[in-house]
């Protein structure tokens, strides 16, 4: 069997999250809304109704294209591209056909890869339709909704990094802030192109487009089927037909879509009742200034600090990635606390950046294996501690104040919002969580336990070479400290004693 | 059937209109002589002409992004559609 190199380019559809429509003064915002109850005479293109203009939605493409390192083109308009169907009650969409408002660009994949993009444009979405026995129902909320379809260049090559691209995609547009990044709710819509040729081939192949894929997964599986499928048909020396094709989770399939229009045939011409959009180079400066902190920064901000398996889960919170860098503030520049365990001891740069990984270490395991885990973990990323109370948190473990046990229960506690008003330390003592690490207590409950005549045999029994009898004189010493004493040091000094 | 009977057949198509024979073939003789009538201008040499998008000089014509409540009510809408089911326009199936 023959070997198949396979190039996919892809298509996404954001859904900009401005207040209101990209046409028209309604709110935008129809999550959990009555069908039709976010309407104009506009979306239902009723005669005479002029479109108008959402600046803000220029405002969001901008910040958007700078997030995936785009030229922003001064100049931009709008065309018409005609189709009939009940989804859009004008019989065209208002779309960035001949100029766009962004130009090429590109995302680059956590493996380093670039994907570069061609352009991307605004548009207005569709209506949605529900489909009956022997009818349909049309809601309108949805009509245009702004979009900006990203389309990509044909520089992806395995379905994995099919699925990072459409990932760092959306991790991009939440950190711009220009979508709220709803999957399930169709936030984002990815159209793959998918070809196969022989490798080594200078040719492409015939591509299939498998449309309106809405998650992570359904684009990666969709890739691996259409690669076997096409693989299938060269195979035995057959043509691949170019055609759009849908994906059903259910099946893990692609079938045949039937089109819209017999052929398609848009019609496009300029949208007459929109002036074009002229952008001063001062304009999309001052909104490129806007982009907060790209998921690409944050990589490589913490790369050195995170394990990448646990920065790149991290990476998908953007709330607990603005948390890291509060708390990494806390140890350089003038955020000092004067109250803080942290400020109290002056520390060299050195010191300082020392301790400031190992917070950021610690705290980052926490969120990505005990807040994550947590089944409320979502409704816990809207009201995070703060960063002082999270960096304490870290420095009584480092101190071994708390046992790795004790830290994850005292974290979980700051998520509490009866505990969360409360310092890391507060918490700690008021559920006993606190560990001895004051020597002369420990000695002093060490010394009680080996005159204890329960332990003698276990003395004898470690003195005669017997390694593992230490565990029961450390519980011993637990038991008696009513679980405080810190295993490790008493351990070392039961240790030492036993050695005289 | 000739190419101007074919367009305005295709054209129909995707309007989903249905017309009959006579309508295509009056249809096609107006659209015809709007054609030829337009024609004249393919006379002219436009190689060095921006093309004219829209005749008035305006730019940048931008609103806020501000919520305005809708003169026209959701029922007020909606009593426009031909038929109505649960607050939603209702039409013949489509897929």
């Amino acid at each position: 069997m023959s070997k198949y190199e396979i190039t996919i380019g892809i298509e996404c559809h954001v859904q900009l999250s401005t207040k209101t429509k990209l046409f028209s003064e309604v709110d935008n915002d129809a999550r959990g809304k009555e069908p039709n109850s976010c309407v104009s005479p506009v979306d239902y293109a009723l005669p005479g109704m002029l479109p108008r203009l959402n600046g803000e939605a220029i405002k969001f493409a901008i910040r958007a294209g700078k997030a995936m390192n785009c030229e922003i083109n001064k100049h931009s308009r709008f065309d018409r591209k005609h189709y009939f169907y009940p989804d859009s009650p004008k019989g065209y969409q208002i779309t960035q056909f001949y100029h766009p408002i962004i130009g090429a660009g590109y995302i680059e994949l956590p493996d380093g890869t670039k994907v570069r993009i061609e352009h991307a444009h605004l548009e207005g979405d569709a209506g949605k339709l529900s489909h009956f026995g022997n009818y349909s129902l049309v809601d309108l909320n949805r009509v245009d909704t702004p979009l900006i379809e990203i389309v990509s260049m044909p520089d992806i090559h395995s379905a994995k990094q099919a699925h990072d691209y459409c990932k760092e995609l959306w991790r991009a547009m939440v950190y711009a802030e220009v979508t709220n990044g709803d999957l399930y709710n169709g936030n984002m819509r990815f159209d793959v192109n998918i070809s196969l040729a022989k490798e080594g081939a200078k040719e492409l192949g015939t591509r299939a487009e498998i449309k309106n894929l809405n998650s992570f997964r359904s684009v990666e599986h969709a890739v691996e089927y259409e690669y076997e499928r096409q693989a299938k048909i060269l195979d035995k020396g057959e043509k691949v037909v170019q055609e759009t094709r849908g994906w059903s989770d259910a099946t893990g399939k692609t079938t045949p879509q039937r089109s819209k229009e017999e052929a398609q045939d848009y019609r496009y011409m300029p949208e007459p009742d929109l002036p074009p959009i002229n952008l001063s180079q001062e304009f999309i400066d001052k909104e490129a200034a806007k982009l907060p902190t790209t998921p690409k920064a944050y990589r490589e901000k913490f790369s050195g600090t995170i394990a990448s398996d646990t920065l790149e889960i991290l990476l998908d919170y953007k709330p607990l990635m603005e948390k890291l860098e509060e708390i990494t503030n806390l140890f350089s520049g003038d955020i000092r606390d004067n109250g803080s365990e942290l400020s109290k001891e002056p520390r060299n740069d050195g010191s300082d950046a020392a301790a400031r990984e190992k917070t950021i270490g610690k705290i980052s395991n926490w969120f990505a294996s005990v807040l994550l885990a947590e089944e409320k973990s979502a409704e816990y990323l809207n009201d995070l501690p703060s960063a002082k109370q999270l960096a304490n948190l870290a420095e009584m473990t480092e101190k071994k104040e708390l046992s790795s046990t004790g830290a994850k229960e005292v974290f979980l506690r700051l998520f509490d919002p009866q505990m969360k008003i409360k310092e890391a330390k507060e918490i700690a003592k008021e559920l006993n969580l606190l560990q001895e690490n004051n020597l002369d207590a420990l000695e002093k409950i060490v010394d009680e336990i080996l005159a204890d005549p329960a332990t003698k045999k276990a003395q004898e029994d470690f003195k005669a070479g017997q390694e593992k009898v230490i565990g029961f004189l450390v519980g011993q010493v637990m038991k008696a400290s009513k679980g405080k004493a810190n295993p490790s040091v008493a351990q070392e000094i039961l240790r030492q004693k036993l050695k005289n | 059937m000739d190419t101007t009977d074919k367009q305005i057949e295709h054209l129909a198509k995707l309007s989903d209109f249905s017309l009959s024979e006579k309508d295509s073939k009056s249809l096609g003789k107006d659209l015809e002589s709007i054609i030829n009538y337009i024609s004249q201008l393919d006379e002219l040499d436009t190689k060095d002409v921006e093309p004219t998008y829209q005749v008035f000089e305006m730019e940048n014509v931008w609103r806020d992004d501000e919520i305005i409540p809708q003169e026209a009510s959701r029922e007020d809408l909606l009593a426009l559609t031909k038929e109505q089911e649960d607050n939603q326009i209702k039409i013949p199936k489509v897929l």
